[in-house]
Parts: structure tokens; C-alpha cells; sequence
């Protein structure tokens, strides 16, 4: 009933065949058109854009790739799988890849398990409910920048705060930049600071969705307010969850102007600390495309970026996928 | 995906190209009424914010526009508005560590010389004149701006407490070489061991390469040397000492934490170059007024930094570039630069004129910067920057820096970063 106005004639529902058959009216092949195209000229415009700024630069990404090619002075000529080939035996390349999971690791599952508790938090009644929830996203609106400079500035050698903090407790100050453990723990935090209220709303959003009735039959039946959390609440909103953990994995592969900004060499020389201890995929694509001008390499690594994010998406999708249906 | 990957990856120098991209569209055409418009691109502070309203005047038709963005992202920028052939300013300027990079992308830069200006030559100390030129001098890159003699900054009151002399004469004899220079730090360190002697061991190893003929590269050829050189390892091998024995403050140079403990004094020295000075007042505050001073380098001066101006190719008006760069980096301009900014000339006119011989910096107590940057800077052989310097050097600095935090021995450090030198210079 709700696809009526699809069918060409209302005719096809009689069970007495029309006399006479006219071909089909200008007006009625118009109309015909209009419902069947008219949804894809609606959602076109997305795919124009995409075509435009997604499709054209990965595939002009690829062909970069396969090039020896100058940032500057252009294509040096066709090398075939040759950067790949390099990429692969790159030490620096694998350090990067083992830091940038190392750092998606730390900074998304507490980030995720945080922002779980807080939804919870914030799904109670609780006083000045508005300005809480506008709270908690206020980190993400703040300038990445400018959290990165607040965050170098607090986890500083010499006169940071988070040292300082530590010294009281007897703990000889921690060189935050120098060390593969620290950095990463530093780094993570800055993440887990801009991220957790967000995914936190996206959670309330969820959790108030969950019938109350659901809830009140549990409560009777005498079940905890954790029990109530992990076998009523947490199971309700697993699709959301699946959401929120593929997006933070496409962002956590991808993280770059924080750990960048953490380096003292910035963007000039900065090369994830001097042992490359924080080094992600990202900024040694940028290292070597934007410092180094060799923009074939880099589009190597953009691609085998690309295809380690895919892959990672596609597990993490049939992972929740599986949860889900044993749920 | 790859759109925000893309989006990702340039996102800082977007940022910062944000500003100037609605102007780098529209730049490089003529103004509705009639106006030639002019861009000039530079980093940190070059001095021109009178001259060009100067220039604007004498010049009714032309406008100009200064874009300034950190020197970090400069070289970058350029780079990228080079290979798009789109939105590099109609003036440019390039830093001496990074000329030898461009120069090799000299197709993308108009020849100088076409527009008359190997005229020009006597104006430079010859040294500076050569670094803007290529082939054989035929090629004329860019106009030098200023230049960057080297000193030894110190801190008095530091100097004092550790019993060490405090005038600038008796300071600057206390190390004629830089085996001395280490001899003071240990005695500095003996008298007052929580306290750095320099800020960081790159800026010693740079000034001590910088007094070399030949650092990575070779002059002849432009090959690779640098694992063969005995210069490079000697140089490295007496920074990495002084981070050994933690005598240095392992500090990035002008970083944010290098700002935190100017401000904290917790190093006594630090190399400088004249341009230099202006970041150690920056950092250091006016609470510090009078404490700092300026004494002669190690080893005999040497030269870091100072800049050049070249065209683009892109641009739609190279003559009137030319124009206003020869201006600009005319003597009569580049003392005025540095009445206002301190950045001292790179041509004997200016840097020889009583009015800059003259020149004393009060805030580093009164020294007479216009005399001890001016005659190193007669007798300066800069070292040869090789086309791939820029991207060797950091490996080296990353070395240093490893040694500082007790991570790696010097042998290790130097054995690691000469294979990534090799390889980053590939």
C-alpha cells in the first residue's frame, strides 16, 4: 500500500482486462520516469562530489604510486610495483605501522569502555542535564591545535605539569618525548580527550532509545543496576557500538596532528621523536612526501593506508556482525 | 576514506594556506582599477612592513601584499604551489639551508640574470652572491637578503655564579677552539651541576660543521660524504660528548620547550646568529634584560641562515618582481632592516656602514652586535650545502638528540644515522 503511487496504472488490480489498450501517455511515461530516477538524480550530487574529491584523487593517488615521482619536478618515470616493493622492506615503515596500532589500541578501547560510563552517567536524571551533555562534548570543538600545544605543555620534561604532579607522589619526572611507553601513553590521552565525549553523546543518543519497560520488568524482577547495564542496556545499543568502534578505527589508522604536534620538530623536522618512537603511518607519509618530495613513496604508503583500513573496517564489521547475532 | 586521508595529510599546511588561498586565487592578476598587484612571500620576520608602504608610494601602480607564514611550513608550501604551478607568491623567500633544494628546481624560478641582474653582483659579499647563482653563476636563483654570522650567546649572572668571567672580551678567550668550549663546560659543570652549559648539541654541531669547507656533501660533485668525511664525525663526535656528560639541555632549538627555559634559565649558552638574538629576547623576557651577551663563536664565525628572494616562473609579472626585489635587498634598504629587526646585511655597503658598525643591542647589554656580527662576516667560508642538506640534516640532529637522552652511545648513533643519511639522500 505505501508503494501506491509507483505502479504505471492503477488498472493492473482489475480482474477485467481494459477494452481498448492506448499506449502509454507522454504524461504516464513521465511520471513513470520521474519515480524511477528521480532518487538517484537526488543522491547524485554526493557521488559527483565524491567522484571529484575521493574517487579521482585515490586512483590519481595509485598512478602516482607506480611512478618515481618528485614532489616539485613531477614524474621521474614508471617504476611499476617498485615503491610497494621498497614499502615493504622499509623498517621505518613497519615502526610506523606498529606505533600508529599501538596508539589506536591505547587510545580507543579505554576511550570507548569511558565514554560507555559516562553515557550511562548522563542516561540518569541528573541536575542540569543540558549543561553536562553540552559539556562533555566541548574538548571536541577546541582547535586540535591548540589541545596538541596544551598537551606538550603538560607532559613537558622540565617544568611540566603532569611531572610536577608526579614528583609529589616521589616519582622521578618522566622524559614524556623520549620514551616509546610514555609518548604513547601521552599521545593517547591527548585522543581519548577529544574523542570520548563525542562518542559518549552518540551512546546517550542510543540508550534513550531502549524501551523503559524493558528496564522496569528487570528492575522487578530484582536485578542489579550493572546487571541491568551489561544484559539490558549495552546489548540494546550494539549496532551503535559497531558504529562508533569502525569510525574511531578509520580515525585511530589516520591519527596524525596530535602525535605531529607532540614532536618539538613540528612539521619541519619532527619525526615522531628522535628514535621515531611515535612515529604513525601518516606522518611518515608526510615525511616523505611533504619533507622529503618524494610523493611516489608516499602515495605508496597512502594506499597500503587505504587498504590496511579497509581490511581492518571489513574485520571489525563481521567481528560485531557475529557478536551481535549471538546476542 | 582517502578523501579525509588526503584531507589528513595536508591538513597542516592547509591550515596555514587557509589564509592566503582566497588571496593566492585572485593574486597575481591585475586589480580592477588598473593596479599591478604584487605578492611576496616569507616567513617569520623579514623587516618590509615600511619599506613596502615606502615602495607603494614611489610606485602608485603597484600594491603589495605580504604573506607570512612560519618558516616550518614555508618550504613546504612553496614546494607544493611549485609542483601544482598554481599560488606561490610573485616574490618568494628561500632560506640558505634550503636554496640548494630549489636550486635544483630551477625551471620553476625565473633566471634573474635576464633581467639585468649579474649587474648586481658586487653589491653581495661574494660568498652570498654565489649561494642564489647556479650554473657557473649564469643562473640567478634569488637575491640575497640577509645573513647569518655566528656568535655565542651567554648568560652573565649564570657565568658569574659558576666563577667563570663575565665581559664579553674575557668570555670570548676562554674558548678559541671548540675543544676549549668543552673545557669551560666542565668547569661550568663542576661549579654549578644543575645548571645546562648550551641548550642543545645540534646547535653546537651545526656551528662546528658550519666552519667547515665541505659537511654531507661534496663541493665538487654534490656526492654523498658524509660517512667518509672525518669533519661530519669529528663535529659530531664533540656535540655528542657534551650530551654524554648531560651538559646540555637536550632541547629542540626555538621549540616551545626551548622558549619555557630561556625563560627559566636553565642553560648558559646558546650558538647565534645575529637573527638569532631577536628569538633569545622573544623567549627570554624582559625580566632577563641585560643578563644575556654576545661573545665570539669557537672556531671563528661561520654563517647560518639569512635569506633569498627569487621568482616563481608562475607569476604574471616577473619584471615588476624583479623590480621590487632588487629594492628590497638594495644596501640603503638593508640597513634600515637592520635598524628595525636586527638582521644584518649580507652586502659590504650596509654591513661596513658606520651607522651599522656602530649599532649596540641593549637588551644583551650593550653589545656591539653591528661590530661582532659585521667582521665575521668579511672573512666567512660557508660551508657547501649540498642539494639534499635539507633532508640529511635532521637525521643527524635526531642522532644528537639520542645520545642527549642516554638512549644510544655516540658510535651507535652516528653508525644509525649515517645509513639513514645515505638513505634519505638516495
Amino acid at each position: 500500500m505505501t508503494v501506491a503511487p509507483a505502479r504505471s496504472g492503477t488498472e493492473s488490480g482489475r480482474s477485467v482486462p481494459p477494452p481498448r489498450v492506448d499506449p502509454p501517455s507522454w504524461r504516464h511515461r513521465l511520471g513513470r520516469w520521474d519515480t524511477r530516477y528521480t532518487p538517484y538524480l537526488a543522491i547524485a550530487p554526493f557521488f559527483v562530489v565524491f567522484g571529484i574529491f575521493g574517487l579521482y584523487p585515490l586512483l590519481y593517488t595509485a598512478w602516482v604510486s607506480l611512478h618515481d615521482w618528485q614532489l616539485v619536478d613531477g614524474a621521474q618515470g614508471f617504476v611499476g610495483l617498485e615503491n610497494f616493493r621498497e614499502l615493504f622492506t622499509d623498517p621505518h615503515f613497519w615502526n610506523a605501522l606498529g606505533n600508529t596500532v599501538s596508539l589506536f589500541v591505547l587510545s580507543t578501547v579505554p576511550q570507548l569502555l569511558a565514554a560507555l560510563a559516562l553515557a550511562a552517567l548522563l542516561d540518569r536524571g541528573l541536575r542540569g542535564r543540558a549543561f553536562w551533555r553540552a559539556g562533555v562534548l566541548l574538548p571536541n570543538v577546541i582547535s586540535v591545535a591548540a589541545v596538541a600545544l596544551v598537551f606538550a605543555q603538560l607532559f613537558g620534561r622540565d617544568f611540566g605539569i603532569v611531572n610536577g604532579v608526579l614528583g609529589v607522589f616521589g616519582i622521578d619526572p618522566v622524559d614524556w618525548r623520549a620514551e616509546t611507553w610514555a609518548s604513547h601513553l601521552a599521545i593517547s590521552s591527548m585522543v581519548m580527550w577529544r574523542w570520548t565525549g563525542y562518542n559518549a553523546l552518540i551512546y546517550l543518543a542510543a540508550m534513550q532509545s531502549v524501551p523503559k519497560d524493558m528496564y522496569e520488568s528487570a528492575m522487578l524482577d530484582g536485578a542489579s543496576r550493572w546487571r541491568v547495564f551489561w544484559s539490558i542496556t549495552v546489548p540494546s545499543i550494539r549496532p551503535t557500538i559497531l558504529f562508533t568502534v569502525i569510525v574511531s578505527t578509520i580515525g585511530g589508522m589516520q591519527l596524525f596532528v596530535e602525535p605531529q604536534l607532540f614532536d618539538p620538530g613540528g612539521t619541519a623536522t619532527g619525526t615522531g621523536g628522535a628514535d621515531r618512537q611515535f612515529q604513525t603511518l601518516v606522518m611518515y607519509l608526510y615525511e616523505k612526501g611533504f619533507r622529503l618530495f618524494d610523493a611516489g613513496y608516499s602515495s605508496a604508503i597512502a594506499w597500503v593506508l587505504f587498504m590496511l583500513i579497509l581490511l581492518v573496517a571489513l574485520l571489525n564489521f563481521t567481528l560485531t556482525r557475529r557478536i551481535a547475532s549471538k546476542g | 576514506m582517502s578523501r579525509t586521508l588526503v584531507g589528513r595529510v595536508t591538513a597542516t599546511i592547509a591550515t596555514a594556506m587557509a589564509a592566503t588561498m582566497a588571496v593566492a586565487c585572485g593574486g597575481g592578476g591585475d586589480a580592477g582599477d588598473g593596479k599591478i598587484k604584487l605578492s611576496i612571500g616569507i616567513f617569520s620576520d623579514f623587516g618590509y612592513d615600511n619599506l613596502i608602504k615606502e615602495y607603494q608610494a614611489q610606485h602608485p601602480n603597484i600594491e603589495i601584499e605580504q604573506r607570512k607564514v612560519k618558516m616550518e611550513q614555508h618550504h613546504t608550501q612553496l614546494a607544493t604551489q611549485l609542483a601544482g604551478g598554481r599560488g606561490a607568491a610573485d616574490i618568494v623567500a628561500i632560506e640558505e639551508g634550503n636554496v640548494a633544494l630549489f636550486r635544483q628546481s630551477k625551471d620553476k624560478f625565473v633566471n634573474l640574470a635576464d633581467y639585468g641582474a649579474k649587474d648586481l653582483k658586487s653589491q653581495w659579499a661574494a660568498w652570498k652572491w654565489n649561494q642564489g647563482t647556479t650554473d657557473d653563476g649564469n643562473f640567478v636563483l634569488g637575491l640575497g637578503t640577509d645573513m647569518g654570522s655566528l656568535a655565542l650567546c651567554y648568560r652573565r649572572d649564570l657565568f658569574q655564579a659558576a666563577g667563570l668571567p663575565t665581559e664579553r672580551d674575557a668570555v670570548s678567550k676562554l674558548w678559541p677552539t671548540w675543544n676549549d668550549f668543552l673545557a669551560t663546560a666542565d668547569k661550568f659543570t663542576a661549579a654549578t651541576p644543575n645548571v645546562k652549559f648550551v641548550d642543545a648539541a645540534q646547535n653546537v654541531y651545526k656551528a662546528i660543521l658550519d666552519q667547515t669547507e665541505e659537511g654531507y656533501f661534496a663541493k665538487a660533485d654534490d656526492s654523498f660524504i658524509a660517512d667518509k668525511n672525518p669533519k661530519v664525525a669529528d663535529a659530531f663526535k664533540l656535540a655528542a660528548s657534551l650530551g654524554e656528560k648531560k651538559q646540555t639541555g637536550a632541547l629542540a632549538p626555538f621549540s616551545q620547550d626551548w622558549n619555557v627555559a630561556l625563560k627559566q634559565a636553565s642553560f648558559a649558552t646558546t650558538t647565534c646568529p645575529a637573527w638569532a638574538l631577536a628569538l633569545i629576547k622573544a623567549g627570554a623576557g624582559d625580566e632577563a634584560a641585560g643578563k644575556w651577551d654576545v661573545a665570539a663563536a669557537p672556531g671563528g664565525g661561520g654563517n647560518w641562515g639569512g635569506s633569498f628572494l627569487a621568482v616563481p616562473k608562475q607569476g604574471k609579472h616577473p619584471k615588476e618582481a624583479y623590480e621590487l626585489a632588487k629594492w628590497l635587498t638594495a644596501p640603503e634598504q638593508q640597513k634600515r632592516i637592520f635598524k628595525e629587526t636586527g638582521n644584518l646585511p649580507s652586502e659590504p655597503a650596509a654591513y661596513k656602514d658606520p651607522e651599522v658598525t656602530a649599532a649596540v643591542n641593549e637588551y644583551f647589554n650593550k653589545a656591539p652586535v653591528g661590530q661582532i656580527f659585521g667582521n665575521s662576516a668579511e672573512n666567512l667560508k660557508p660551508t657547501y650545502r649540498g642539494t639534499k642538506d635539507a633532508k640529511v640534516t635532521p637525521v643527524f640532529n635526531n642522532a644528537l638528540s639520542r645520545v642527549e637522552t642516554g638512549k644510544q652511545s655516540t658510535v651507535d648513533a652516528f653508525e644509525q644515522a649515517v645509513r639513514e643519511a645515505r638513505d634519505a639522500a638516495k
